[in-house]
């Protein structure tokens, strides 16, 4: 019985750790796709603002000023706005 | 003499604002978890010296811009334009008051008074702190030869790429605008969203916009509908109304690159009281801008052109910008001007200008 709740917790903590390892890497991968369109749209229209240069709720309305006027997907608002917040 | 103080005054303001912006880091106001507020906006002090004229023009634009949303799911936004110089005095109007819904990943829908989603020019680049001279090219001001903003709805937003290609669009439907005479004498389209009772005819129109490369892209805008015009009985005749427009965006190494070119068309009426015949505005301009970042400075060079029943200018600026930091800049710029249909040198079509502009977006 104990093997089994042994077992059974270890198998629950094998499959929690990577879980976590995966939505850390889709994190990262966010990230990076949010620097890269952080680094490439913004600069179309306009000299592109530091992340430092407002706080991360100041970042959030003007991201969403943003997806309307300069045509971006919900996604792409979001990964830009990882790549702020993360860049502070 | 006192506006040269208030120039002077507004000048050491805005040099002051180099050292205070942390004040401006955190404007916003949450309420809830959900509901909040913020501002933002721009502003600018300019001063303008043209041939043939007897005195300079001297004024300050002040725009602030409200921002409320509610979760992720709605976000409202409106722009107060105050202006006064010393040639109109003050002037406040509402640039645009609009809420959109993000009902999914690949759609808003956009209610309300909004800037024209025709070009890029009028939506992306008007805010001083953005456009790269201290004015807007010929035809792109307002009651030019592209529409300023409209009065309806919208759904708008980004395409899923393919193969890493992106894209945007805006579909709208909007208010007519107005075929009339403005103060000064001219035949004007009045392409600004505003209550206008136009028996349910308006027009319909969109943009698409594709990224061919990460930091380019190229948009394709049309329109079409009905133009109001209100006859010497007070009665109101309509004609036909098409707007097209391409326009282009590029950023590489340093170099900024845009053009656009814009053509509204008015069909005929033969009620008119104003002009029979409609006709074309038309407009375009290229634009290039340099930063050569280890001085903070900006040379820009811009051509355009503005053709309307009316008149035919043209104007060649060269400018350049010191830039405090990305959103604080101050702007040199002299502009050639050229009246292709009046050769005299005293015109105001012929008279050169030179202009100076502190712009602050925050």
């Amino acid at each position: 019985m104990i093997h089994i709740i042994i077992k059974n917790i270890l198998v629950l903590s094998v499959v929690f750790m990577s879980n976590t390892v995966l939505i850390a890497s889709q994190q990262e991968e966010n990230i990076a796709l949010g620097a890269k369109l952080w680094s490439s749209t913004c600069v179309r229209c306009h000299n592109a603002r530091m992340p430092q240069e407002l706080s991360n709720n100041a970042w959030e309305y003007s991201m969403n000023h943003m997806r309307v006027r300069a045509g971006l997907t919900g996604k792409e608002t979001k990964n830009i706005l990882s790549f702020i917040k993360a860049s502070k | 003499m006192k506006w040269n103080y208030l120039l002077l005054s507004l000048l050491c303001m805005g040099y002051s604002l180099l050292n205070a912006e942390p004040l401006f880091n955190d404007r916003s106001i949450e309420l809830s978890d959900k509901v909040g507020l913020q501002l933002s906006g721009y502003a600018a002090l300019d001063y303008q010296t043209q041939q043939n004229e007897k005195s300079p023009f001297v004024g300050a634009v002040f725009a602030p811009i409200l921002h409320a949303k509610y979760a992720n799911i709605f976000q409202f936004e409106g722009e107060l334009e105050i202006t006064k110089d010393n040639r109109v005095g003050t002037n406040t109007i509402v640039e645009y008051a609009a809420g959109t819904f993000f009902i999914n990943d690949y759609l808003g829908l956009q209610v309300g008074k909004f800037l024209s989603p025709v070009g890029q020019f009028v939506q992306n680049q008007h805010p001083s702190w953005i456009n790269k001279l201290p004015d807007a090219p010929l035809g792109f001001g307002h009651d030019g030869a592209a529409p300023s903003s409209v009065l309806g709805l919208a759904l708008r937003g980004g395409l899923a790429p393919i193969q890493n290609i992106r894209s945007n669009y805006t579909l709208f439907i909007a208010n007519a605008p107005v075929y009339e005479k403005a103060p000064d004498g001219d035949i004007i389209i009045n392409a600004e969203g505003r209550f206008t009772p136009s028996h349910g005819r308006g027009i319909i129109g969109g943009r698409y916009g594709i990224n061919l490369f990460n930091s380019m892209e190229i948009g394709a805008s049309l329109a079409s509908g009905k133009i109001t015009e209100t006859i010497n009985n007070g009665k109101l005749v309509f004609r036909d109304y098409k707007v097209v427009d391409f326009d282009l965006m590029y950023n590489i190494n340093s170099f900024d690159i845009k053009a656009e070119y814009v053509k509204q068309t008015i069909g005929t009426n033969n009620q008119s009281t104003l002009d029979l015949n409609g006709g074309i505005w038309r407009a375009y301009y290229g634009q290039i801008a340099y930063q050569v970042d280890h001085l903070h400075i900006e040379p820009v060079i811009r051509y355009g052109e503005y053709r309307n029943p009316e008149i035919n200018y043209s104007q060649l600026s060269l400018g350049c910008n010191y830039l405090f930091t990305s959103s604080i800049m101050a702007k040199l710029a002299y502009e050639f001007n050229h009246d292709k249909l009046n050769a005299s040198p005293q015109s105001i079509g012929n008279s050169n200008t030179f202009l100076m502009q502190l712009a602050i977006g925050f």
